[in-house]
């Protein structure tokens, strides 16, 4: 389980370390794909949870969903419409979904180890 | 078990990357340096002056501080007296004579210009002080209204108003006292100023004078942003 956070960690320290810095015209997309990879890392950890992960699903989810967004927000450029408020709100939803679905199993297996005992 | 590790190490380091990218982008967004070889240069000329000019301020100030620790208690009173003299002058507390400039201000002939009623309006005023301030002009007094750093020209009921009193008749007369008289009229000739006065029918004209005398700054200061400090 601490594979994740190593590999999070990891991330981190390359990204500073290698002082990569966009146009700040393109802030908005990064964003809306950091929500996208959040997202989608908390749905994996749900489903892990609930044993119902699949790698494929995974993987395709991350990509489709970082690109799908990213579309979005261009497509909503593009017309004038800010369309990536609605990747926000649809992301933003989600993760408060999974993170609450993640809470409960957690207090779960919490609570039946502490009655198994 | 392993892959599903793997994906998600992957997509946790991707995100920390992107994390950072964007962290690292909203902190210091890239500025880029888009000066030539030449405004560098003119920059660093400036820097150096103001390094020269801030060690100059400190020499002063060391050597007041050393004329004050060397003296006796006598020669302390006199010397802080004569620095109070000194603050006096430079904040425009006291008389100043020297060589300078006169400028007049007025209205154009009314035959030539029409009956345009010209208006002296502060904006004009101001822009003229600034452009003084920066060919160097030492002191100024408007109408025998000391310009000081807390003087104000405004507008009020239609009337300029300097120091807080009207200045409403031509001709205005303007005394500067300056280093470099010849040199401040010339400058005065070709500034932006001088072309707005123009604009508002008023003719701007200006002479070097040998012998100057500006009177004190009359109003009492007041100071809304010092406290005094006891001691100990």
């Amino acid at each position: 389980m601490w594979l994740p956070v190593f590999g999070l960690i990891i991330g981190l320290v390359l990204g500073y370390l290698t002082d990569i810095r966009i146009p700040p015209d393109y802030t908005n997309y990064l964003s809306i794909a950091v929500l996208a990879a959040l997202d989608t890392l908390f749905g994996g950890m749900r489903a892990h949870l609930q044993g119902t992960f699949e790698d494929k699903v995974f993987i395709t989810g991350f990509f489709f969903n970082i690109l799908l967004a990213g579309g979005l927000s261009f497509l909503g450029v593009q017309l004038g419409i800010d369309l990536y408020l609605a990747a926000i709100f649809a992301f933003g939803v989600r993760l408060f979904n999974n993170i609450a679905v993640i809470r409960r199993l957690v207090m779960d297996k919490w609570t039946n180890a502490r009655k198994n005992q | 078990m392993k892959d599903r590790r793997i994906a998600l190490s992957l997509v946790a380091c991707t995100l920390g990357f992107m994390l950072a990218i964007q962290f690292q982008t909203t902190n210091h967004p890239k500025k880029q340096d888009k000066r030539d070889i030449w405004q560098l240069r003119s920059a660093l000329e400036e820097e150096k002056k103001k390094q020269m000019e801030l060690n100059k301020e400190v020499e002063k100030n060391e050597e007041l501080l050393n004329d004050y620790q060397s003296r006796t208690k006598e020669y302390k009173l006199l010397a802080m007296k004569e620095a109070l003299k000194d603050l006096k002058t430079e904040a425009g507390l006291t008389k100043k004579s020297g060589q300078g400039i006169l400028i007049r201000i007025e209205p154009f002939n009314e035959e030539l210009s029409g009956k345009i009623d010209p208006a002296m309006f502060p904006a004009l005023l101001e822009r003229l002080v600034n452009e003084l301030n920066r060919y160097e002009a030492k002191d100024i007094s408007i109408n025998g209204e000391r310009i000081i750093s807390r003087s104000s020209i405004r507008l009020v009921n239609g009337k300029t108003y300097v120091n807080n009193e009207p200045i409403s008749t031509f001709p205005i007369i303007i005394r500067v006292i300056a280093k470099d008289p010849k040199k401040l009229k010339s400058q005065i000739i070709a500034s932006q100023s001088a072309e707005d006065f123009v604009r508002e029918n008023l003719n701007i004209t200006s002479k070097p004078v040998k012998h100057l005398t500006l009177p004190p700054y009359s109003k009492p200061i007041r100071v809304n942003y010092m406290k005094q400090v006891k001691e100990g």
